[in-house]
């Protein structure tokens, strides 16, 4: 039988390795919320998984007309509508995960009141539910790219590579920054209950900072460090370059990636798990 | 070790916001006008020290606001102690607040598993279990596959009792409070509790109902404004207690308890 010991704290890490543990043997708990939480937001609407693909597909055009309206019609066509179609979904995985992820823990309250957890099961599960919305949504943007290629061989884009088999990595790079991102605002949501409302725009702020409407070539100079200090920077552009120019990522790219994802979750983790026992406190 | 549970030195407090809900926007008025947010710490347990063996069943009586739900909440782990310290030997279940994480527009069936899991149990475990959940909760024909939001409060609670007691857990802690069935599954749950601790399992219930108290209870603590006012057999403090809500004042030979 488990003995545990409760204990004054003050905010410090719990240990790493029991609590690693305890979540891994109830990641059940995480990947079931997520399942059902689908199943009870998809459930008046059939059209759920098609609306998945069609918003970002819908934004994207009206994102280009915008750049197009401001460039004076001086945009690269069909190309900028592919690069802000492959930016958008991307982004909209990160944007899934930290905003579902922010309100987990203010929104799973009488969970938390009722049952001791590790409290990162809520963030993770919003992070893999983002992840399953995701998923479905890729054959469909691969085939858009791909057939376009094909119908327009005249255009620039690369149209299939090799350069796709990248891709899996800068999702998951995607996945795991956000998510390091979610835990840092779940907490402060904690503190802060209108943190969620500033995050919208935030997150709107972050998109239009991100190489999503513009190319990651339109930075020149020192201008480029603006690519690297954002966390989804380096990770965007890399995904530029593999959709759109069909080369696989610089090494500036890759350490970029590696650093910002590796930062996100050792800083949110520490945040969050440092002051996740007291979150029923607060709730 | 021979204690389920033993408490030394416990204290609990805990700051609250006085007059704002705690956001942003409040904080950057308030600076804006040179004011800070008050807030006022709350001592929810003082200085509590208590042994709980196994196999012990111990009633928590007090007045509302006498700290049961926070000292429950912390020997779940749920909240950290200020002081002192609580050890705990055994698997813990636990109906402390209702709608265990319940998706209302999710089926009583989804919701036992959910409930199932976050307690800890495997998925292999809880689909093995739902049948007999089902089963003791006894909801009227239909329901267990409607989303809850259709369901009574009744319903509701029958649900979360049923889960948390499936459990088998070493020590079940209850908020006795919250499950408002009706005579039948009151009768139901009273004795399923009675199983359990003829299984040598512990159970700590909070319960404003003397009689389920010195009915189920071998002991009985009484708190009071977060102290231990009295603790002993069950009979003995329930009466205490009873003739203190008579009288209205603490009985002073009982205070250094």
């Amino acid at each position: 039988m488990p003995i545990q010991v409760f204990e004054p704290h003050r905010a410090k890490l719990p240990p790493l390795a029991p609590y690693l543990k305890e979540v891994w043997r109830r990641r059940a708990f995480a990947m079931e919320l997520a399942r059902y939480s689908e199943k009870a937001e998809y459930l008046g609407s059939r059209l759920g998984a098609i609306w998945l693909v069609l918003n970002p597909l819908f934004l994207a055009l009206v994102y280009f007309l915008l750049v197009t309206v401001i460039q004076g019609g001086k945009t690269n066509g069909f190309v900028t509508l592919a690069h802000i179609l492959t930016g958008l979904f991307t982004f909209y995985l990160a944007q899934n995960c930290i905003n579902a992820g922010a309100q987990s823990i203010t929104s799973g309250g009488r969970l938390i009141l009722n049952q001791a957890f590790p409290r990162t099961l809520l963030p993770l599960s919003s992070a893999i539910s983002a992840v399953r919305q995701f998923a479905p949504t890729i054959p469909v943007y691969i085939a858009i790219i791909v057939v376009a290629k094909w119908v327009a061989p005249s255009t620039e884009l690369p149209g299939w590579t090799w350069s796709f088999f990248f891709l899996p990595i800068i999702w998951l790079a995607v996945m795991v920054t956000s998510f390091g991102i979610a835990l840092f605002f779940a907490t402060f949501n904690v503190y802060f209950r209108d943190t969620s409302k500033l995050l919208t725009y935030i997150m709107r702020i972050w998109l239009y900072a991100s190489p999503v409407l513009w190319l990651p070539e339109m930075l020149h100079g020192w201008h480029r460090s603006i690519l690297y200090a954002n966390p989804l920077g380096p990770v965007l552009a890399a995904n530029a370059e593999i959709w759109i120019n069909g080369h696989s990522p610089t090494a500036a790219q890759w350490w970029g990636i590696l650093g910002w994802a590796f930062g996100a979750i050792a800083l949110g983790g520490y945040v969050f798990t440092s002051r996740e026992r007291n979150f029923a406190v607060q709730i | 070790m021979t204690n389920a549970i033993s408490i030394e030195n416990l204290s609990i407090s805990y700051r609250v916001n006085i007059d704002t809900k705690k956001s942003l926007k409040n904080l950057v008025m308030r600076a804006s006008k040179g004011e800070k947010v008050r807030t006022r710490v709350i001592e929810a347990v003082k200085n509590l020290n208590l042994e709980v063996p196994h196999g012990t069943a111990l009633g928590i009586i007090g007045a509302n606001g006498a700290g049961k739900s926070t000292l429950m909440r912390a020997i779940a782990g749920i909240l950290p102690p200020t002081e002192g310290r609580i050890t705990v030997d055994g698997n813990i279940s636990t109906l402390l607040a209702l709608g265990i994480g319940f998706n209302q527009a999710l089926s009583g069936r989804d919701n036992i598993i959910l409930g199932g899991l976050a307690a800890g149990l495997t998925k292999e475990q809880i689909t093995a279990k739902v049948d007999e959940i089902a089963a003791f909760a006894d909801l009227p024909a239909g329901f267990l596959d409607l989303p809850v939001r259709t369901y009574s409060a009744g319903m509701y609670s029958r649900i979360a009792f049923s889960v948390s007691v499936a459990m088998t857990p070493d020590i079940l802690l209850i908020d006795e409070a919250l499950a408002t069935g009706d005579a039948a599954f009151k009768e139901k749950s009273l004795n399923r509790m009675k199983d359990l601790m003829g299984e040598a399992r512990t159970i700590v219930i909070v319960s404003h109902a003397m009689g389920t108290i010195s009915e189920l209870c071998h002991k009985v603590a009484w708190l009071h404004q977060g102290k231990l006012i009295a603790f002993g057999p069950a009979k003995e403090v329930c009466n205490k207690y009873l003739e203190f809500l008579s009288v209205g004042k603490v009985p002073v030979a009982l205070e250094d308890f």
